[in-house]
This record gives C-alpha cells, sequence and structure tokens, in this order.
C-alpha cells in the first residue's frame, strides 16, 4: 500500500479516489433514475394507447364487439406506419381485433392474466416494448395489447436519456476536481503556521537555545505538539544553561584558590622554595585549565556563520606563545599564505587547538630549535618541530585523554592533544601525525572544506605583490 | 601611585595588596561593585584592578558605569573565566587589558606598569628595559647611561617594542605605526631597522635582545 508522507496529499489522493468513484457512480444513477422515469413515462403512454383503444370499442346488442378507430388512430397503428401495433383479445385469448396481419395478437395472452403487463418483445427489427392492459368495456374484460417498436420512438424523454452523458454528464468531473483545488488551497492555508513554525525550528540550536515555536497562531489540534515541544525546549536549554554555568562556577571555584596560592608562593623569599612550589602551582593551574576547557568543549558549540582564518588563528596564538617559548630558550615561526584560509569553525577553539598542539611540541623538543605553524592554502594547519617524533606504535592513541607517552616524565597532563582532538571533531577536521623530513613530529589538522572570501572586501586587504 | 583594588576575596585581596605594595603601589581595596561605583565616582585614581566576580554585581558593571562617565582610567581585569569570549567581552567593555587567574604577581605588576607606561599616562616618559631606558620625549636612547644614537624611525620601532616588552609586537603593527596608510613602504624596511637597532645594542654589550618571530613579529627582552 502506498503510504503519503503529506497529509496534502493524502487528502488529493483520497479526494481523487472519491471523484473516481463519484464521477462514475452520480452520473449512473442518474442514468438510472432517469431511465426509470422514462420507463414510466413509457408505460404511461402505452396504458393511455390501449385506454384510447378500449374507449372506441363498443358492446353491440347481439353481445359483439366493435371496433370503430377514427382515422387518426388507424393511421397510427397502420401496417405501413410500422411502428405501433394494437390487438384486442377476450378473456380466453380469441382475437377480436388487430391491427398486425394475418389476425395475430401483439402478444400470446399471459397465462396469469394479470390486469396490467408490460414487457418487451423480440423482434428481427429491434425490441418492441408492448403492454396488455384489462379494460372493462360495456361489461366485459377486454384485453387490449398495445405496442411499440422502440428502434423508432420519437419521445423528448428518451433523448434526455440517451444525451444525458456526453452533455451533462461531464460537468460533475470538473466540478469535483474545483472543489479538490479549493481543498487543497483551504488545507494549505490551514498548515501554513505549521510549515513557519518548522522553518523557525531550523534555527533552534545549542547556540540558539531561547527560540520557541509560536503557539497561538496554531490550529488546535496542533497545539498541543507545539506546547509539548516547546516544553522540552525550556528542558533542553536548562540543561545546557546548567552545563554552562557549572564550567563558569567550577572555575571560579578552582582558579581563585590558585590565585592566592599563586601569589603567596611569588612572596617567599627563600628563592629555591618559592621556584619549586611556582612549578608546582603551575602544573595544577595548566591541569585545572585543560579540565575547564575541556568541560568547556563539552558544551561548545560552533555557530553555522562562524568563519575562522587559519592565518590570523595561528599568528594570534604564536604571538601568545612567543615569550614562553623565548623564555625556555626557543621560538615559533608562522609561515602562511598571502591570502587569508578560511574556513568553517571558531577561532577561539581552533586557537586553542593550536595552542595545545604548540605547547606540547615545546615540551618535546631541546632549546635552540623552532616549532612552526605552517597555514596550507588548501585548508590545513600544520604544527612542525624538531623534537623526537611521534612513534608509529603511539600515534593511535596519543589523542586519549591523560595517555602519555613517558610515563616516567611528570608535569604533562596528557589532556591537550585529547582537547585538540575534540576541537577537530566539532569542525569535521582530522589530526594527523607524520614525521618531518630531516627528525621531528608535523601534526596536521585538515578541515573538509574551504570558504570562499567575499570578492570585493579582501580585495581590498590583499596586498599588492 | 595610587591604585583601586576591586576584590571580594579577602586572602587573595591581602596578599595582593602586600604584593602590589611592595611594588610601589598606593592601593585602596574594595569588595563588592558597589562599593567600587562610589568610590570611582568620587575619587580619582590612577589605575583600577577589577575582579570580574563580585558578590554583588558582575564586575563589568563597575567597567561601564565608569566609561560611561567617561572616565578612561586604566582598567585592568582579573578574571576566573579563561574563555576567549569572556575576555572579548571585556575588552570590548572598555577594559584595557586581562589576567586570567591564577597569575604570577611579577606578571600583573609588569602589566600594571605598562598601562601606565601608555601615551597620556603617568610613566610615559622614560621606558626601561634591562640597562637600555628611551626618553619618549627628547627621542634619546641610553644604554647603561651612555647615549646611543639612532634615526627618529628607529627610536620609533624601539618605543613601540618598549612599551610592550615581554610580548610580541607584529610587523604589521610596527609598519603601519611607522607609515601612515597612504605612504609607500617597502616590504622589508621593518626588518632592516631592527636588524640595525639590534647590531648597534649587540654592539654596545645591552642587556636586552629584540627576538624576531618568523611570520610572528618581534619581541624585545632581557637577556636569560
Amino acid at each position: 500500500m502506498i503510504r503519503f508522507r503529506s497529509v496534502v496529499s493524502r487528502i488529493v489522493a483520497l479526494h481523487i479516489a472519491a471523484i473516481v468513484v463519484a464521477s462514475i457512480c452520480m452520473p449512473m444513477a442518474l442514468y438510472l433514475m432517469l431511465r426509470s422515469a422514462a420507463g414510466h413515462l413509457h408505460e404511461r403512454a402505452l396504458r393511455e394507447q390501449a385506454a384510447e383503444v378500449s374507449r372506441h370499442i363498443r358492446i353491440g346488442p347481439d353481445g359483439r364487439a366493435r371496433l370503430s378507430l377514427p382515422t387518426t388512430l388507424s393511421e397510427f397503428y397502420s401496417g405501413a406506419y410500422g411502428r405501433a401495433a394494437f390487438s384486442v383479445l377476450d378473456t380466453q385469448g380469441r382475437v377480436l381485433f388487430t391491427s398486425l396481419p394475418g389476425g395475430q395478437a401483439v402478444a400470446p395472452l399471459h397465462p396469469t392474466g394479470s390486469p396490467v403487463e408490460f414487457f418487451t418483445l423480440h423482434r428481427k427489427g429491434g425490441d418492441v416494448a408492448a403492454a396488455t392492459i384489462a379494460e372493462e368495456v360495456g361489461g366485459r374484460i377486454l384485453y387490449v395489447q398495445v405496442s411499440e417498436d422502440l428502434a423508432h420512438r420519437d419521445v423528448l424523454i428518451d433523448d434526455i436519456v440517451a444525451q444525458f452523458f456526453p452533455k451533462v454528464g461531464w460537468i460533475t468531473g470538473p466540478i469535483l476536481l474545483l472543489l479538490l483545488l479549493i481543498d487543497v488551497v483551504i488545507f494549505r492555508r490551514a498548515m501554513q503556521p505549521i510549515v513557519d513554525a518548522s522553518s523557525l525550528a531550523e534555527k533552534i540550536g545549542p547556540n540558539r537555545t531561547g527560540l520557541r515555536l509560536p503557539q497561538a497562531s496554531m490550529p488546535r489540534e496542533v497545539e498541543p505538539l507545539v506546547h509539548a515541544v516547546n516544553q522540552a525546549l525550556d528542558r533542553l536549554e536548562e540543561g545546557y544553561l546548567a552545563q554552562r554555568e557549572f564550567t563558569a562556577d567550577a572555575a571560579h571555584e578552582l582558579r581563585t584558590p590558585l590565585a592566592i596560592l599563586r601569589t603567596q608562593v611569588d612572596m617567599i623569599d627563600d628563592r629555591e622554595l618559592a621556584e619549586a612550589l611556582r612549578n608546582d602551582v603551575e602544573s595544577m593551574s595548566r591541569l585545572v585549565n585543560q579540565l575547564l576547557e575541556m568541560a568547556e568543549l563539552e558544551a561548545f558549540v560552533i555557530g553555522d556563520d562562524e568563519i575562522a582564518d587559519l592565518g590570523a588563528v595561528a599568528s594570534e596564538i604564536a604571538a601568545y606563545i612567543a615569550p614562553l617559548a623565548l623564555a625556555r630558550g626557543k621560538t615559533v615561526a608562522v609561515t602562511e599564505p598571502r591570502r587569508p584560509v578560511r574556513v568553517r569553525g571558531n577561532s577561539d577553539a581552533l586557537g586553542r587547538a593550536v595552542r595545545n598542539l604548540v605547547e606540547n611540541a615545546l615540551a618535546h623538543t631541546a632549546p635552540d630549535t623552532s616549532v612552526e605553524i605552517v597555514v596550507d592554502p588548501s585548508g590545513a594547519l600544520l604544527v612542525m618541530d624538531h623534537g623526537p617524533g611521534v612513534p608509529v606504535a603511539a600515534r593511535d592513541h596519543i589523542f586519549r585523554r591523560f595517555w602519555r607517552g613517558d610515563r616516567r616524565r611528570s608535569g604533562s597532563a596528557g589532556l591537550g592533544l585529547a582537547i585538540v582532538a575534540r576541537i577537530a571533531e566539532m569542525h569535521g577536521a582530522t589530526v594527523t601525525i607524520g614525521d618531518r623530513p630531516g627528525g621531528g613530529a608535523v601534526f596536521t589538522i585538515r578541515f573538509p572544506t574551504l570558504v570562499s572570501a567575499p570578492p570585493a572586501a579582501t580585495a581590498q586587504l590583499e596586498p599588492a605583490a | 601611585m595610587r591604585l583601586l583594588l576591586v576584590e571580594d576575596n579577602e586572602r587573595f585581596a591581602a596578599l595582593l595588596r602586600r604584593g602590589l605594595a611592595a611594588a610601589g603601589f598606593v592601593i585602596d581595596l574594595l569588595p563588592t561593585a558597589e562599593e567600587a561605583i562610589a568610590a570611582l565616582r568620587a575619587n580619582r585614581f590612577e589605575i583600577v584592578v577589577l575582579d570580574l566576580g563580585l558578590p554583588d554585581a558582575d564586575g563589568l558593571e563597575v567597567l561601564n558605569d565608569m566609561r560611561s562617565r567617561r572616565d578612561a582610567t586604566p582598567v585592568l581585569i582579573l578574571t576566573a573565566r579563561g574563555s576567549l569570549k569572556d575576555r572579548i567581552t571585556g575588552l570590548g567593555s572598555g577594559a584595557d587589558d586581562y589576567l586570567v587567574k591564577p597569575f604570577a604577581l611579577e606578571e600583573l605588576v609588569a602589566r600594571l606598569r605598562a598601562l601606565l607606561r601608555r601615551p597620556g599616562n603617568l610613566l610615559g616618559v622614560a621606558l626601561e628595559l634591562g640597562d637600555v631606558t628611551l626618553d619618549t620625549s627628547a627621542r634619546q636612547v641610553f644604554v647603561g647611561g651612555q647615549p646611543l644614537f639612532f634615526s627618529p624611525r628607529e627610536i620609533a620601532v624601539l618605543e613601540h617594542l618598549l612599551r610592550r616588552s615581554g610580548r610580541v609586537v607584529s610587523k604589521g603593527l610596527l609598519e603601519s605605526n611607522l607609515y601612515g596608510l597612504s605612504q609607500e613602504i617597502g616590504s622589508n624596511a621593518v626588518e632592516v631597522y631592527v636588524h640595525r637597532l639590534r647590531k648597534r645594542l649587540a654592539e654596545v654589550g645591552a642587556s636586552v635582545q629584540i627576538h624576531t618571530l618568523r611570520g610572528v613579529g618581534y619581541l624585545i627582552a632581557e637577556k636569560r
């Protein structure tokens, strides 16, 4: 069975079926009604003819019946005319009078001898409608039979019946179709609020949780559903807000004590002790930051229209991290194409990913080396170092949370690369690890698509190279 | 140097007060946004250190109140919220700088000094780093007290680097500050000035070093 997903097409289909049935049945019924009405009229005509004939029968004093038809009638029944015939029979079935040649009756008398009988005779020239009607003439019962050739009848009603279909019957179809059209229009108008609500609902997302479907304009039948959907959205929004609030609260609760601790350590006079404590506070802060970052990313959503320029992201992060790198005797460098490399995504989140990659590289490289960020015009961002590289066996699980290449080494919390993986996943991007020719690791974040720059705006920014 | 510290955590506030006092600041401490707004309306401070997580209101309300009164006193925001969105909100609403907790006291002092060094602010006359001093009004550079000759453009580059010492100054920023937008610039003009500055500073054995970060910019820092 065909199932229609659209209510409109379902209604149209059912309506068409109804139209087909109606446009067959209605004319048929009308035709049958007309035919039966025509039949009745025929019977009445035959009956009247019989009565007319019987009116001209006289019973003589000798008890014999005598028939004297006026000329008009005798012409009507004459054999030359051939359309109509009559015969008069007595109760025994003897033919008293007849218009037919050879003295025969129109039909043999029916044995039941019912007072009125209509029947059809099948003759060579075509069907003949006939009637046997008992008439009382001068106290005697006579059976008057009249017949009429159906092939030649000239009655108006027959024309009506015969022309009903071609002239009248077709009108029902268009009328019903027009009705269908009106129905569709009515239905579409009724559905419009739902269509509007649907396009509104499309805009609802984790970053636009405040939107609600309009309830007032809804048809009453749909309102409970809309109401329920809005309530579900309320609950979802609460959940999102709770998650965001948790991250903000946790940040405050964790960072303030750390700040106190850090400031206290800064004021310790014993330089050696202060330095050791500072390192501890710093690695703890780092872990707290990464945990919060991870939690924040769980509730983080990239807007549909957010676009990030990979070059800008790379420069910003490089500038941010350069003092740290220089403090460790290392440098950072950025190589980017002249034109912006734009991808769908959130610059803040992508910056965190790059920062974590660069921090990871700085943690694994020797002094006097540089970490390079390369923006590839095909939509990729590479972080390259001169460290020991990542063994092939470790490349699969290096992005797991708290995974550490070297168990004995302390400090690195092992969340950084998991954050990178999560951010890449959010952007539909892939992170791969490769070897750098001449030694070192290459981390590549590759984005699925580039966003073409708006022509006028960037043309002006483009330096004349 | 009168500084208003708006921070509700007593222990943290006490520690900051001690640390900042040791760095030469005179501190007024207030724990709520309401009191801070009232104090800022009645008094003049040279600089404000503002915590965002206050008990009665968001610290940004204090900032908004100041800026709506056209009070241009530099404001450094302390925040426990680390996301860049929060930073943008802070800077967009008129904050001059921010620090995410936890931070080094040294860093806070350095940032405050940098804010006060900005043009129009109190420490605008002499920029110092290590044994290098730049007298911004006389346009004269001293290394270890000895004057060193530089061209005006070289001094301009050095000034920008010193104003943001310890932080990266992008090549683009130097270019746009050295030349008007309409002026033609050689693509390596800044590189030439930086190269000359670096060479001269090294010749006289200055204790500072200009780092070049390819594709990123320049950074001046004391030698390690």
